[in-house]
This record gives C-alpha cells, structure tokens and sequence, in this order.
C-alpha cells in the first residue's frame, strides 16, 4: 500500500515549513500549494487522501476552492480540513457549509494538528 | 409663516367694529402717550363729568318747576280772596236792602263790619298781587270807598224816615257801584286764572322739558360709556391678543418674530421687550444650532476616525497574529523534539518564548476583540454547545496554575442543564478571563466555578477568596483599561481589558454581569445568560 499523501494549501511559509516539520518524521507523504488555484489544480492532479486549506488564500479563497473540490466527483470524497481564522467568527460555520469535513481554528498547535489528522488517516 | 393675526377667533362683531372708523379710534387712543392708569381714570372722569351735568340740569329744573308751583299756589289763593270780596260784596247788598226793610239800625254795624272784611281781604290781595293788577284793586277800593259814602246817606235817610230818598239813593248811586265793584273783582279773577292757566302750561312744559333733557342724557351716557369701554378697552386687548399670538409662536420654538402695536402705553413698552427677548432668543437659537452643527460634524469626523482607528486595529492584529503563529508553531514543535533533542540549557529558553508568545498572543486577541466590537463588528457565531464541556475545558485549562499556587479549585454544574444555544467559544473566553482572574488575585484559599439553571437563564459564577475590590472601583472594573492599583496588577500582570471585553461579550448575548466583593476577603464574580439566544438575530 503506498504511501498517505496530505495536501497542504497555504499561503504562509512558515506555517508551510512548520508541518513539513511536523510531518516529517511521519509516514505520510506531503505536497504543497501556496495558493488557492494552484491547490485546487494539485489536488485533481495528485487525489491526496487528506486536504489541509486555509480560509484567507491568494487568487482563490480556501472556501471556494472547497466548493470546487466538492463539486467534482474525483474529490468530492476526500476528506476536507479547513483552518479558520478565531477572529473572524462565523468562519466555521461557513467552512462546514462550504463542505468541509472538520475545521481547525487559528491559532492552533502543532499537536493538535497532528491529532486531526491521525483521527482522519490512522497510523496502522 | 405669518402669525395668526390678532383679529383672529374674535366674535364678528368685534371684528367689524375695528373695521369701522372706531377701528381707527381704539388705534388712536392706543397711541396716546400717557400710561394705562392714566387713560383708564380719564375715561372714568368723562363719564363722571357727564353724570354731573346731568345732575345740575335736572336740579335747575326742579327749581324752576317748584317756583312755579308756588306762583300757582299764589295765584289760587288769591283768586280764594276774590271770591270773598265778592261774597262781602253780596253781604253788603243784602244787609243794606235789610236796612231799607227793616229800619233797623243795627243793620248797619254789620254792613260795617262786611265792609271791614271786604276790605281786609282787599289789603291783603293788593299785598300779594302782581302789580299789573294793582290799578284795579285800586279802582275796586275807590268804588267801594263809595259805596262806602252812600251807604252811609242811605243810612242817615233812613234814620230821618226818608225812605224815598233812601230808595232812590239806593237804586241810582248804590246799585250801579256794587255792579261795577263786581264787574272788577270778575276781571281780577279773570285775570288770575289766565294767569294760572298760563303757570299750568309752563310747568308741564317744563317737566316736558326736563324729561326730555334727562332721556338724552341716558341715552348719550349710555352711547358714551359703550363707545368709551370698547375704545378703552380694545385698545388694551388688541395689544394682549398681539402679545398671545406673539407668544404661541415663540413657545413653538420659532424665534426672531416682531410684535406690532400701536400702543405707547405699558402694553407698547411690553411689546418692546418681548421683540428685544425675540430677538435674542433668536440670536441664542442661531448660535446654538451653529454649535450643534459644528458638534454633530464633528461627532461625525470622530465616529469616522474611530471606526478607521478600530479597523486598522482590526487589520493590525491580524497582521501580527500570522507570524506570531509560525513563532509559536515553531517552538512548540521545537519543543516536542520534532528538531531532535532539545538540550536541557535550552528547555527553559524555550518555554519563556512560548509563554510570552502566548501572553502576546492574547493581548492582540483581546485588542482585535475589542476593536471589533466597538466597530460593531463582532458577531456571535451561534449554535449549539455544551455548559458542562465549556466548565470542564476551562477548569482544565487553569488546573496547572492553580496547582502551582497551591488554590483549591473547583467546578461545579448543576446535572439539569440541557444543551444551550449561543457562541460557546465566547462563553468559554468569558469564563476563563473570570477564572483566570479569580486565581490571579488570590493567594491562598480557593476559586470557585459554579452554574446552575435559573428559569430561562444560565447563571455562571466564579467566588474567589483573594484580595477583593474596594467599593468605589466596583463600578469602574469593567471599563476597558481599568485595573484597581497598577502595583497590585504589575505584580499579576494583565492589560486591564479581560472584564470589558467579558462584559460586552455577556451584553451580546442579551445578559449581565456583576459582582459582589469584599475588600480582603474576596469576589463573587457572575454573569447571566439566555439559555437559548440568536444573538440579536431573529
Ligand atoms: N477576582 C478578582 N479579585 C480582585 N480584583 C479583581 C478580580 N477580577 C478583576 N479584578 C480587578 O479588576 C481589574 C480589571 O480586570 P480585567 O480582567 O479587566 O483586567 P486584568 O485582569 O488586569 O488584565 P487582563 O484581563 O486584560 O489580562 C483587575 O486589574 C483587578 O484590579
Ligand atoms: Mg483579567
């Protein structure tokens, strides 16, 4: 069985380079998309098993690319966590309706990261 | 906007009499320069003045009349006396025919003593009768002095029996001069009641006369006081009536009219005044709506500055939060070895990092809060969410730091709390900054974390046993910035913004906030919460 793969859209660096940290010294395998389009392109192109998007992305919102991602039957399925923003409330709400599968709010912690995403891809 | 005129809502036929050319009397006697008491005491004089008059008129009347009733009076009486000397005149007569008769001397002393009378009454009519009838009461006593004379020889002839010169004398010389004594006395008479018919005639016409005189003098006092009491008194009311509508219109806020009368009396001056003060309240009423225009534009720049200061504020702690996140990602992993082994020099390095991050962390969030709730920004994202797993996150969350001050710390949920329905992340916020206040003031006892249904309303409480607020604080806690003494919170550190923030997070969702606390011995923090709210959303 081949390698896990978790798709990371994110427009920050760091916070790019924070879970490449974090998951390197997991089995799962990562890609990255430093913006909207681009993640969406990644994820019909690759089919990932796990979608990581921010809410505030360039060119294509996180929310509207989770629309698009939910209207094409190829990935329609594959579990969806999308980071909010605690500031803005309503976020949440707006991402479970926009078709995700779990929201995280920001800030989060790493370890809690961590645990969302083995909740959804179970380390055998 | 003209003010209803004072001629308005009078009875028509006030109006119509203005109208007339006593329209322009009441002006007039408004434009009299002397004072109110003045013009009211001459209008009074006049008609006193009149009224005297009156009185004089009829007095001279009266007069007049009762002088003439008396010469009537006179007149009668006389006319009395005539009548006697012609009854004396009878008796003569007969007594000298008895004489001639009877021979008897004794007939005689009584025609003397008619002849007494006659004469009396005689004296006593000259005296008393206007000289115009002097010559015939003259004439009447000459004819009776001889009458006189021949009673006297038909007297002696008798005595010397000569009864045919008696009778002759009788006949000839007596007769003739009783018939023209009694043709006088019946002339006087005559005259008298001429006279009398003449008085009678006068004083009806005089009484006629005085009636007359005494009807036109009502009636004019009467015309005179009417007109006199309407002039006065309009040119009294018209300036009232001016002044009232005057006053409606300046009581309706609507300054800077002018109040015409002709008036130079008191009601003139009052209508100077009342123009003065119109004046001046429109001068105040201009200045202060150049002052309220100048207020609400600046109110208007200051809300607009406001809301670019809170949403820069907005925009700011956003900005700052993004890499703050990546300063606290990084430590965190660094810290959970992900970078490999953490040396033990560096583990506490480390840990101030985090720790001052997330002080730093939450400060941006409480100003973000705030900005956005004074920009009316900040929404309650509402739903469904669990009292008891709020409690619990909350006591989790402090447990440490109780531990290490070595508090007692509890929490406690009454079993009977259904679902509630609200923004359980915000309640949650509210409940930490009250806890984490509660165990930040106290040194040593316990902290206290309580809720329990009361109606339809959550009531959460936090009872500490630290060092309490003083009385005259209590109110200003919930102000943003507000800390009781800044050595006390140095020492405890915090902004000042937890409780207000706390505060209009409770407002939000309909409820209230409060506290009973005693100085040394601690607070009793609570607030109230709809069980079910929308937020202010339908
Ligand atoms: N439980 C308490 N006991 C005594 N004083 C209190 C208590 N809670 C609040 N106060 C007083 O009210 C002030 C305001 O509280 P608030 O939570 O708004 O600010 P803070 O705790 O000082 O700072 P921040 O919460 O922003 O970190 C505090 O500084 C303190 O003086
Ligand atoms: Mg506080």
């Amino acid at each position: 069985m081949r390698d896990r793969t978790v798709l990371h859209i994110e427009d920050n660096e760091y916070n790019r380079k924070i879970v490449r940290q974090l998951l390197s010294r997991t089995p799962y395998r990562l890609l990255e998309a430093a913006d909207g389009e681009e993640g969406v392109a990644v994820a019909q192109r690759e089919l990932p098993d796990l979608i990581l998007m921010d809410v505030q992305l360039p060119k294509l919102s996180g929310l509207d690319a989770t629309r698009l991602l939910r209207a094409d039957p190829r990935t329609a399925h594959i579990p969806l966590v999308v980071v909010t923003s605690f500031a803005l409330s309503g976020d949440d709400r707006r991402a479970m309706d926009a078709g995700a599968s779990a929201y995280l709010a920001k800030p989060y912690s790493p370890r809690d990261l961590l645990t969302l995403i083995h909740k959804f891809l179970p380390e055998n | 906007m003209r003010r209803a005129s004072a001629t308005e809502r009078m009875p028509p036929p006030v109006v119509a009499l203005l109208a007339s050319p006593l329209g322009a009397l009441v002006r007039a006697v408004a434009r009299i320069r002397a004072s109110v008491h003045v013009k009211l005491l001459a209008g009074f004089l006049l008609f006193t003045r009149l009224f005297i008059a009156m009185t004089a008129v009829s007095l001279r009347t009266l007069t007049e009349t009762a002088r003439q009733t008396n010469l009537l009076d006179e007149a009668h009486e006389r006319v009395g006396w005539s009548r006697q000397i012609e009854h004396a005149l009878a008796m003569q007569m007969h007594f000298t025919a008895m004489a001639l008769l009877s021979k008897d001397d004794d007939i005689v002393a009584r025609i003397l003593r008619e002849n007494n009378r006659f004469n009396d009454t005689l004296a006593r009519l000259e005296k008393a009768a206007p000289t115009e009838e002097r010559a015939l009461i003259q004439a009447i006593r000459g004819s009776q002095d001889d009458a006189m004379a021949t009673v006297a020889d038909i007297a002696n002839a008798v005595r010397d029996g000569r009864l045919a010169d008696a009778m002759t004398a009788l006949r000839t010389r007596q007769e003739p001069l009783y018939a023209k004594i009694e043709t006088l006395v019946g002339s006087l008479v005559a005259a008298e009641e001429t006279r009398m018919a003449s008085l009678r005639v006068s004083i009806a016409a005089a009484s006629h006369y005085s009636l007359r005189v005494m009807a036109g003098f009502a009636v004019a006092s009467i015309v005179l006081a009417l007109l006199g009491g309407f002039v006065i008194s309009w040119s009294f009311i018209l300036p009232v009536r001016e002044a009232h509508g005057f006053l409606s219109e300046v009581a309706e806020g609507r300054f800077g009219g002018t109040i015409v009368v002709p008036n130079r009396d008191e009601f003139g001056a009052l209508a100077e005044h009342m123009n003065w003060m119109s004046r001046e309240l429109r001068r105040l009423d201009d200045e202060q709506r150049v002052a309220a225009e100048t207020l609400r534009s600046l109110n208007d720049r200051l809300a607009l500055a406001s809301r670019a200061k809170s949403e820069f504020l907005a925009n700011m702690s956003h900005e700052l939060r993004t890499p703050l996140n990546a300063i606290l990602g990084f430590t965190e992993i660094m810290l959970d070895e992900l970078y490999g082994e953490v040396p033990p020099t560096l583990r506490e390095p480390l840990v101030d990092i985090q720790t001052n991050g997330r002080h730093l962390l939450r400060l941006i969030n409480d100003v973000l809060d705030l900005s956005k709730i004074e920009a009316g920004r900040l929404e309650l994202g509402v739903g469904e969410y669990s009292v008891q797993e709020i409690v619990e996150v909350v006591h989790a969350s402090l447990k440490s730091l109780a531990l290490e001050k070595g508090l007692a710390f509890t929490a406690g949920v009454s079993p009977d709390i259904p679902p509630a329905w609200g923004d359980g992340r915000r309640i949650t916020q509210c409940l930490l900054n009250l806890a984490g206040n509660a165990l930040k003031f106290t040194r040593q006892g316990r902290v206290d974390i309580e809720v329990r249904l009361d109606g339809e309303w959550l009531v959460y409480r936090v009872s500490d046993t630290g060092i309490g607020i003083p009385k005259d604080e209590v109110e200003n806690i919930f102000a943003e910035f507000r800390q009781v003494d800044t050595t006390v919170t140095r020492e405890y550190g915090g902004t000042g913004l937890g409780l207000s923030i706390t505060k209009r997070l409770v407002e939000l969702h309909g409820g209230r906030i409060g506290v009973e606390s005693e100085l040394g011995k601690g607070s009793r923090f609570f607030f109230t919460v709809p069980l079910r709210t929308d937020g202010g959303r339908a």
